[in-house]
């Protein structure tokens, strides 16, 4: 990296010596710039990791006198005795399936009509389709628990129009809780997707469709035979991202409705963290040997997912 | 042909105008409703203007005791600025360490680092957390929860800085070092003045991330309370408050969670979308 000019004035000895002063003391310098993260993926990371995967093996519960190594019991009692987790996954696969393919339609008309060369207030359009995204869960969790409040908006208005004669208790419902969290979440997350698509577009050459339109081809069939095939790998990946994002989704149902209408609503990433995390746990000395467990095993569970999908693309790919 | 456009176009604007409305109508319903009483919010829900407009649920919230927002205020902002600063500062050094360091083991430091965003053991890991710092003597609250992030590997950021120092021409370290800079130095003379676009952008999805954080800050607040950020003492309000008595009081509290967000994204909008732009690049 430094042979420079100024290398040949020095004497070979001389420079081979300064050469490895020089390499050692790089060697210092790089790793004084990353030590913080370094010492922090050993100590915060990388070590939690490890305590996680042992505490598994373990009935332990932070107190050290009932402390006991239980082999592989855990693993066993959450595949034949705790039904709740596998019911979380089921809510959490039916939560992703109800948001994701809505969530993409929304998106896709917003970023097929927003792909328009004449279309002005482009820039608008945008900001404001982002805007959900930037507010907190907190915040979007206060807003849709008042609009769909027994006293809110959303019951206010169909009272008005006739449609109930009583307001909908929304968040005592299975289906409509799960309704009012798929909405909650699309308006909060549609417009990256529109960034997403609109930037999956702008990378599709414009003479593609000019040769397309010499030879007739209509715009939905240019759509299904040109714009979908060459959006493809950016779309994978987008889907991924969602996919991941949703299933892994933990303050958000948290804030929004607990889990509850009794468990119905409660997500993987949710019931771990109300189980067994200060804070939101309800218990006093919860069985972190056995959340660990679960910890361990969701990780597997969503490595298990990725790889799916990443092969399921793959396959996709090759019928191109 | 021309009408066939003008029409295209029409309908166009009104499907995108009313996806507009609906995506804006929450955040305007709120800030129009932290203007209403209590009693006005529960009889009158479908107006969306008051009827007689007050100010009073902000003078509650601020005079309140226990949602004191002063206090709750003074927390985030410290909490968000120190760890601005910090994802700032560690992202921009392994950013360009990464780049254009030459040191051993960096690939396989470089690796270890990106397979961090693959493992998801979720929030259990808390208790090892507390662990270490307990036995270093810091005690739990916000303070600790900032040391953890002293010590953070912010993967995405430091991908963000690396591909752009390695797009910044290798001549201009080169010179330095001739001038007999040595590799921090250039780093802090050189590199870091040019990189102030992508820092801009990582200070302000940093300021949104820790702005809205929310179950660490309440991990870590569980035994004090008084450091309690912003977020955490607005769910707290939400889950205590019996039934639908306080939706004054949370509508205002939004309100105040919302407006410095509201305010950087009208001065910084661009910010927030070149980092997911540069995010997407990267998958």
């Amino acid at each position: 990296m430094f042979k420079h000019s100024y290398d040949a004035k020095i004497p070979l000895l001389k420079r081979s010596k300064g050469m490895a002063k020089k390499r050692l003391s790089m060697n210092v310098q790089c790793y004084l710039m990353i030590a913080l993260p370094l010492i922090g993926f050993f100590v915060f990371t990388l070590y939690p990791i490890l305590w996680t995967f042992r505490w598994s093996v373990f009935s332990y519960n932070g107190v050290p006198s009932e402390t006991r190594f239980i082999g592989l019991d855990n693993f066993i009692r959450m595949f034949t005795v705790d039904l709740d987790y596998w019911k979380a996954w089921l809510n959490t696969f039916k939560f992703a399936i109800c948001k994701i393919p809505l969530e993409y339609i929304i998106a896709m008309i917003a970023a097929l009509l927003l792909n328009q060369k004449r279309l002005k207030l482009k820039g608008m359009y945008r900001a404001v389709y982002y805007l959900p995204s930037i507010i907190s869960a907190v915040v979007i969790g206060l807003i849709f628990s008042n609009l769909f409040g027994f006293f809110g908006l959303m019951n206010g208005i169909l009272i008005d129009l006739g449609i109930v004669s009583e307001g909908i208790d929304w968040f005592a419902g299975k289906g409509s809780a799960l309704a009012v969290l798929v909405i909650s979440s699309i308006w909060n997350t549609f417009g990256v997707n529109v960034m997403y698509l609109m930037a999956a577009f702008a990378n599709v050459p414009e003479d593609v469709y000019e040769s397309a339109k010499l030879d007739g081809a209509s715009s939905v069939r240019m759509f299904f035979s040109i714009t979908l095939p060459m959006i493809a790998p950016i779309f994978q990946i987008m889907l991924l991202l969602s996919l991941i994002g949703t299933l892994s989704i933990n303050e958000f149902i948290l804030v929004m409705t607990g889990g509850g209408p009794g468990g119905s609503t409660m997500t993987v990433m949710a019931y771990l963290t109300q189980k067994f995390v200060p804070g939101f746990t309800s218990e006093a000395t919860p069985a972190l040997g056995y959340g660990c467990a679960l910890s361990v095993v969701t990780t597997i569970l969503f490595a298990v997912i990725s790889f799916i999908y990443n092969a399921a693309s793959k396959k996709m790919n090759d019928l191109y | 042909m021309n009408i066939k456009n003008k029409t295209t176009m029409m309908i166009s604007h009104a499907i995108l105008l009313l996806l507009m409305l609906l995506t804006l109508f929450p955040i305007i319903y709120t800030f129009t409703s932290s203007f209403k009483t209590n009693m006005e919010l529960m009889t009158e829900p479908g107006r969306l203007l008051p009827v007689d407009p007050t100010v009073e649920n902000y003078e509650l919230i601020w005079n309140s005791d226990g949602f004191n927002i002063g206090r709750l205020l003074w927390n985030s902002t410290y909490y968000t600025l120190i760890n601005v600063f910090i994802s700032v500062m560690i992202s921009s050094m392994a950013g360009y360490v990464f780049a254009r360091g030459e040191f051993f083991g960096k690939k396989f430091v470089f690796a270890c680092f990106t397979a961090l965003m693959f493992v998801k053991t979720g929030n259990i890991t808390v208790y090892p957390q507390f662990d270490i710092l307990n036995a270093l003597n810091l005690n739990k609250g916000l303070w600790a929860l900032m040391i953890i992030h002293l010590f953070g590997i912010p993967v995405v950021n430091i991908y963000l800085v690396r591909g752009f120092v390695l797009s910044l021409p290798k001549a201009l370290d080169e010179a330095a070092q001739i001038d007999g800079c040595s590799f921090i130095g250039t780093f802090f003379k050189i590199i870091m003045p040019l990189l102030k676009p992508i820092l801009a952008t990582i200070a302000i999805l940093s300021f949104n991330l820790y702005w809205n954080d929310y179950i660490l800050p309440t991990v870590f607040t569980t035994t004090k309370p008084e450091q309690q950020t912003l977020m955490v003492g607005l769910m707290a309000l939400k889950s205590t408050s019996g039934a639908a008595s306080n939706w004054n009081l949370m509508m205002a509290g939004s309100v105040i969670a919302l407006l410095p967000l509201l305010v950087a994204y009208a001065f910084g909008n661009k910010y927030f979308v070149s980092g997911l732009a540069a995010g997407a690049v990267k998958g």
